[in-house]
C-alpha cells in the first residue's frame, strides 16, 4: 500500500484533485503532443521531478511503486524491438534487431513513460477518494464510482481477512508442502468467496439502515484556496504541453 | 405507559433458510431510557434490531412507533430510519467510504439535505465521538475502536432520537470502552434513548434503566434492570450474574448496611463507598 501512504502524507494531500488531476492530464496531452523521444522524455522527467520535489513524495518510494511499470514498459520495449527468427540459414534460432523500427520504438516507450509518469503523479499525491470525487464532477456515471468506492474499501477489508486466514493455516501447518499448500489456497479462495458474500450482505443492511435508496452519495471535502492552485496547475501544464511541442 | 417509544407486539420472522428468530416476541423500548437486551447468542437480538427501524418486517404480530403501527411505505420507513438510528456490531461491515467525513456524511446525503446541513451535522457527529481529528484519515488506517466510533457518528449525524447498538464494546480494550461509555452517557444526557445489546452482566446492571431479556426468540423478561439481573431465573439463562449484586447481597446478608441508598449498589464504586461508609461508622462506635 505504498500509493496509499504517500497519497495520504505527501505535501500537496491538501491541494485540490481538480487541479492535480488538470495538472496530469496535461502530462498526458504533452507525452502526446511531444514532437521527438527527446521532449517526451523531458515531460517524463519533470512530472516525475515535480512529484518528488514538489510534492515531497520520497524518490526511492517513487521507484518502488514505479518499478513495476517501468519493467513491463521494458519488457514491451524489448520485445518489440527485438525478434527471433528459427528459420535462419544456418538452421538455429537467431536474434533480430529491427533497426529500422528504432526511431518510432524510441518515441513510443518514451511517450509512454511521459504517460505514466503523469498518471504517477496523481495517484501518488491524491487518495481515490478524492480522484472519486473528481471524477464524479466530471459527470463519470454514479454505478462506476459506487463499484469503485466498494472496492476500493472492501479491498483493504479482504486483504486483511486473507492475511488473517493465512496465517491461521500457517499456524497449523498449512503451507509446509506443495500438496498442503495447494490444499490450503483452495481452502482460503472458498472461505473467501463466501466472506464476501456475507460481507456485501452486511453491506446492503447497514445501507439500509441509513436510509439509502438508490446511488452511494457523500459530501464532497471543500479545499482551500482552489481557484488559486487550479490557475496555477492550468498555467504550469499548458506551459509543459507547450514546451513539448516547441522543443526539437 | 405514555412514554413508550417503540413496541413489539407478539411479532414473529421466520428468515428464508427457515430459521424462526422471532417468535410471539412482544417487548416496549421506553423513551429516554437506557435499555440492555441480553439473551444468549441465537436468542433473537439482532433480528428484533432489524425489525426496529423497518429492515425486516414481521412474519406475524406488528411494530408500534409512538403508538403508531410502522408504516412500511417508501416515506414511511425513510422517516422511520432518519428517527432510529443503528448500529451494527462489525464496524468493517458497516464503512463504505474510504474517507471518515465522507462516510459520515453517507446518512444525511441519504435523507436528501442541503450540502450546508450535510456538513454542519457531521462536524457535530464527530465532535459527539470526539472524533474530528480524524476527519480526513483514511477509514482502513483507524483503531477497531475509532471505526466503532465512526460507525456511530454516522448514525448521529442523521439526528435519530434513539440508537440501537449492537454489542458496541465487543472487541475493545478496557480504555476503548470507558471512551464508547462516555460517548454513550453524552448523547443519554442529551435526551436520546439508547439501547443496547450486550453480553456482559456487570456493565448491563451499572449503565442501564431497563432491561429486555429474550430466549429464542421470544421476551422470557422486561423490567427495570437493577431488579431483573437479580432473579434467579433470568441469571440461569444468561449463565451468570452480576458480580456486584452478588457481593453486595452477601455483604448485605452478614448485616453490612449497603443499601443505604434504598438499593444494592450497582457499581463497583458505589459499593467500595458503602463498604468504606460502613467501616467509618464501625470505628465510630
Amino acid at each position: 500500500m505504498l500509493t496509499e501512504q504517500s497519497a495520504y502524507s505527501n505535501r500537496w494531500r491538501r491541494v485540490t484533485p481538480f487541479a492535480k488531476g488538470w495538472f496530469s492530464l496535461c502530462g498526458m496531452v504533452a507525452a502526446f503532443a511531444a514532437a521527438s523521444p527527446r521532449s517526451a522524455l523531458l515531460v517524463a522527467l519533470i512530472l516525475c521531478a515535480v512529484t518528488i520535489l514538489g510534492a515531497g513524495v520520497p524518490p526511492l518510494r517513487y521507484l518502488r511503486v514505479a518499478a513495476p511499470a517501468f519493467l513491463f514498459l521494458l519488457a514491451s520495449g524489448l520485445s518489440l524491438a527485438l525478434s527471433l527468427d528459427f528459420g535462419g540459414t544456418a538452421g538455429g534460432a537467431s536474434l533480430h534487431l529491427a533497426t529500422a523500427e528504432l526511431p518510432r520504438l524510441a518515441q513510443i516507450c518514451c511517450r509512454s513513460l511521459a504517460c505514466l509518469t503523469a498518471l504517477l503523479f496523481l495517484t501518488l499525491t491524491t487518495p481515490l477518494a478524492d480522484i472519486i470525487s473528481l471524477m464524479r464532477r466530471c459527470r463519470v456515471p454514479d454505478t462506476l464510482l459506487d463499484l469503485m468506492t466498494l472496492c476500493y474499501r472492501t479491498l483493504f477489508v479482504l486483504s486483511e481477512t486473507v492475511h488473517d486466514t493465512i496465517t491461521a493455516q500457517s499456524a497449523r501447518l498449512g503451507y509446509a508442502g506443495l500438496r498442503l499448500s495447494l490444499r490450503s489456497l483452495g481452502g482460503l479462495v472458498a472461505n473467501l468467496t463466501v466472506h464476501v458474500w456475507q460481507r456485501s450482505q452486511a453491506l446492503h443492511l447497514a445501507a439500509l439502515a441509513r436510509n439509502n435508496d438508490g446511488a452511494l452519495s457523500f459530501l464532497e471535502t471543500v479545499y482551500p484556496h482552489s481557484p488559486r492552485t487550479i490557475s496555477i496547475a492550468a498555467v504550469a501544464g499548458c506551459l509543459m504541453i507547450a514546451l513539448s511541442v516547441k522543443l526539437p | 405507559m405514555t412514554d413508550v417509544l417503540l413496541k413489539l407486539e407478539q411479532v414473529s420472522y421466520r428468515y428464508p433458510d427457515g430459521t424462526n428468530a422471532l417468535s410471539g416476541c412482544s417487548l416496549v423500548i421506553r423513551q429516554g431510557k437506557r435499555t440492555v437486551v441480553l439473551g444468549a447468542n441465537g436468542a433473537g437480538k439482532t433480528t428484533m434490531f432489524l425489525h426496529l427501524n423497518g429492515i425486516l418486517r414481521p412474519s406475524a404480530g406488528q411494530v408500534f412507533y409512538g403508538g403508531v403501527p410502522l408504516d412500511y411505505s417508501r416515506s414511511g420507513i425513510r422517516e422511520l430510519r432518519s428517527r432510529i438510528g443503528l448500529v451494527f456490531q462489525n464496524p468493517d461491515s458497516q464503512l463504505f467510504s474510504a474517507s471518515v467525513r465522507e462516510d459520515v456524511s453517507f446518512g444525511p446525503m441519504n435523507l436528501g439535505l442541503e450540502k450546508r446541513i450535510v456538513g454542519e451535522r457531521v462536524a457535530a457527529a464527530l465532535h459527539a465521538v470526539r472524533m474530528t481529528e480524524c476527519a480526513d484519515k483514511p477509514v482502513h488506517n483507524l483503531s477497531y475502536g475509532q471505526k466503532k466510533r465512526v460507525c456511530i457518528a454516522g448514525v448521529l449525524a442523521m439526528q435519530p432520537g434513539l440508537i440501537v447498538l449492537d454489542e458496541p464494546m465487543s472487541g475493545l480494550d478496557a480504555a476503548m470502552q470507558r471512551e464508547l461509555l462516555a460517548v454513550l452517557e453524552r448523547l443519554h444526557a442529551d435526551g436520546m434513548t439508547v439501547v443496547i445489546a450486550t453480553h456482559d452482566l456487570d456493565f448491563a446492571y451499572e449503565w442501564a434503566d431497563d432491561a429486555i431479556v429474550l430466549q429464542k426468540g421470544k421476551l422470557l423478561a422486561q423490567g427495570t434492570a437493577a431488579v431483573l439481573l437479580q432473579q434467579t431465573e433470568v441469571q440461569a439463562e444468561l449463565g451468570a450474574s452480576p458480580v456486584i449484586a452478588d457481593i453486595a447481597a452477601s455483604l448485605a446478608l452478614t448485616g453490612m448496611a449497603v443499601r443505604d441508598k434504598g438499593y444494592l449498589p450497582r457499581s463497583r464504586r458505589e459499593l467500595l463507598a458503602a463498604i468504606s461508609a460502613f467501616h467509618r461508622q464501625e470505628s465510630d462506635r
